[in-house]
């Protein structure tokens, strides 16, 4: 494209600096957006942002509050980066996270009287089982019959969410509650809390040891190599003698396993039960974060950081102004729409030519 | 069970399934279109979510139901124009572009709509008063057959009519066999000096416009009401259905109608009160749609460049 003397040009390689920048104008962008929707609220935007670095930053204590906040949204940022890897379009870390918090439920409900160390293996094993089985169904279907992942995932979803309604208005449902919750489960399966004065918990710890063996499985192993290669190259991969078929089931499985441990985590560390509103859509922030990280397992730490942040944040800033809390979830839209975008636009680079004679 | 069988309740669940195919119908006619000019639109749910939104705002804004129509289809066509800068302009993988299209529209109209009724719980909704369903003259008199097709909104009439006409302009018109070339081969087209690009923005436009509409039937057909994420991935079925039904208009409306026939099985069951858990009745659309997938997946149609883009040099 030419418009006088500059012309528009597709850069030969896109490095580190064009990717920063991009970063940075996408987030200033959704910053600046977010900050417009403020404003139409009817907010000083000055007070809304002081309610929401305080919310989010404030001292020791507000900051480990947002840690504990990330901690879910690292486990599904890094299932959905081991997923879009592959080109495994996963939008169901939603309801596998629901899969793994039942199963660990479940876990609690089966064997209440087990030993603290065993039970909290146990718990953690099930959530993640949980959170395969229920990947692995749209993982097993992709492999074998080509159905689009996209739209398996997200009903498997919707399905969860029945299921889930159908056990804590039933059979699941604490007896001594109105609301649709379980009973709280054995102290023995509590995660330890290893922080003093902040809720941080184990599931912190096994998010961030799980970024790191994401990282390490992707670069070191044969298995992280095979996932890329069908993801940048799946027929090239099949000649290669990459099984395929199998790298995605195992891939959907590994991030189905991911997303339950966010489920059973929270349940363990944090809840104590089992609720519909123990994710506020978690599973869909996940892959906010993930493309904000570039698909890298270690990038998803910081950027959940910062949507952790932005939850807590805009909790704060409601209470203290009253811009609705649903703000965090248009600011997640208009992050992603500008990441896709300047992404985009760091492959090309503007030019001055000399005009065709 | 004796309720189930006479004929009223028949013609009551088969009208149903009728109206309720009709979003369905309408999101998957649009997204044929778009597919079929090499667009993989997955931003159809947010697409149907803005309508239903824009919609029942302006209506209940205006009071006008028209309005509500007109509004749900431009706020969804500036997502399809966003939809195809994404990705026919920049090239962005049609997929992610798709999902934040989602991401956007459920967060916005979570946000505008918590703005603009802050105070209000489940018990007191704001809502506005629904289109009444048309009897067309002579034809609605026919036993049966009247009850059930034509006495329905003006909005089912016209997603019923869209079937043979989107057909006819993709197989008899110019316009549409170039469009069909767009998702095939696009390269034959700019060989011709003929515009991917701009044809790709009017058929992503058109899809998002026929998802606004069916989003809008959402809240002004049917609810009356707007609740975030009201779509509850009709959107998604409404994709799936263009699989489903292999790129054709025909066996789309097959599908819309089976879809519709098992949301009206839900409401007439509930109705009823059959010993079925709540629960499973309304996984069922979500159960059947995977299985839908996996048992129609003929593929025959589809297009060759879909989700393709469309780089010159190539």
């Amino acid at each position: 494209m030419t418009l006088g003397t500059l012309q528009i040009q597709p850069r030969l390689s896109v490095g580190w600096r064009e990717q920063t920048a991009a970063l940075v104008l996408a987030l200033l962008a959704a910053g600046a957006v977010g900050s417009l929707l403020i404003a139409t609220a009817g907010t000083s935007v000055l007070a809304a942002a002081r309610a929401f670095v305080q919310g989010a930053f404030g001292d020791g204590r507000i900051f480990g509050e947002t840690l504990v906040q990330s901690t879910p949204l690292i486990f599904t940022g890094v299932a959905i980066a081991l997923a879009f890897r592959a080109r495994v379009w996963n939008i169901g870390a939603e309801g596998q996270f629901f899969a793994g918090a039942t199963a660990a439920l479940w876990m609690t409900r089966l064997l209440p009287g087990l030993p603290r160390p065993i039970m909290l293996l146990l718990v953690i094993a099930g959530a993640a089982v949980g959170g395969a089985v229920w990947a692995a169904v749209p993982g097993v279907l992709r492999a074998r019959y080509g159905s689009n992942e996209v739209v398996t995932t997200v009903m498997m979803n919707f399905i969860m969410l029945f299921v889930l309604s159908f056990l804590l208005t039933g059979i699941w449902q604490d007896p001594g509650s109105f609301y649709a919750q379980t009973e709280r489960i054995p102290d023995s399966a509590y995660f330890p809390r290893f922080v003093p004065g902040t809720r941080l918990h184990l599931g912190f710890a096994l998010a961030l040891l799980c970024a790191a063996g994401a990282f390490f499985l992707m670069r070191r192993t044969v298995v992280g190599y095979e996932i890329r290669a069908v993801g940048s190259n799946a027929p090239a991969a099949r000649l290669n003698g990459v099984n395929v078929a199998t790298t995605i089931v195992l891939v959907m499985v590994l991030s189905g396993a991911l997303a339950g441990l966010a489920g059973g985590s929270e349940v363990a560390g944090l809840h104590h039960r089992l609720r519909l509103d123990i994710s506020t859509g978690y599973g869909f922030t996940g892959i906010i974060i993930a493309l904000l990280a570039r698909l890298n397992p270690l990038g998803v730490v910081p950027a959940a950081v910062l949507f952790g942040a932005l939850i807590n944040g805009s909790t704060s800033m409601q209470i203290a102004t009253g811009v609705p809390v649903a703000l965090t979830a248009a600011i997640q839209g208009i992050t992603l729409i500008f990441v896709l975008a300047f992404d985009a636009l760091a492959r090309y680079r503007i030019r001055t030519v000399r005009p065709d004679v | 069970m004796s309720e189930l069988l006479q004929t009223g309740f028949i013609i009551s669940l088969l009208a149903g399934m009728v109206r309720f195919a009709t979003p369905l119908l309408l999101g998957a006619l649009g997204e044929l279109v778009t597919e079929r000019a090499g667009i993989l639109n997955l931003g159809i749910e947010g697409m149907m979510l803005t309508g239903a939104f824009t919609g029942f705002m302006t209506t209940f804004v205006t009071g006008s139901l028209w309005l509500g129509v007109l509004a749900a289809m431009l706020s969804a066509s500036l997502l399809g124009l966003l939809m195809a800068f994404l990705s026919t302009t920049l090239r962005v993988d049609q997929v992610l572009a798709g999902l934040g299209i989602n991401i956007l529209a459920s967060g916005l109209t979570f946000y505008v709509f918590r703005v603009a009724f802050r105070d209000v719980g489940t018990a007191n909704l704001p809502n506005i008063a629904v289109f009444q369903r048309v009897r067309v003259p002579l034809l609605a008199d026919i036993p049966f057959v009247g009850q059930i097709v034509f006495t329905q909104h003006v909005l089912t009439f016209i997603a019923l009519a869209l079937v043979p006409t989107i057909w006819f302009v993709l197989y008899r018109t110019r316009q549409g066999l170039e469009l069909r070339i767009l998702g095939e081969r696009p390269k034959v087209l700019d060989m011709r000096g003929l515009s991917v690009a701009a044809r790709q923005y009017a058929a992503v436009v058109f899809g998002s416009m026929m998802a606004g509409a069916g989003g809008g039937f959402l809240t002004l057909a049917s609810a009356g009401l707007f609740l975030p994420d009201i779509t509850q991935g009709r959107g998604f079925i409404a994709f799936a259905l263009v699989i489903f039904g292999n790129w054709s208009a025909g066996r789309i409306l097959l599908g819309a109608l089976f879809f519709g026939l098992i949301e009206s099985l839900q409401l007439h069951l509930q109705a009823v009160g059959v010993g079925v858990p709540q629960q499973l009745l309304l996984a069922l659309p979500y159960v059947l749609t995977i299985v839908a997938l996996v048992v129609a997946r003929q593929t025959s149609r589809e297009p060759q460049s879909l989700g393709v883009p469309y780089v010159r040099s190539a």
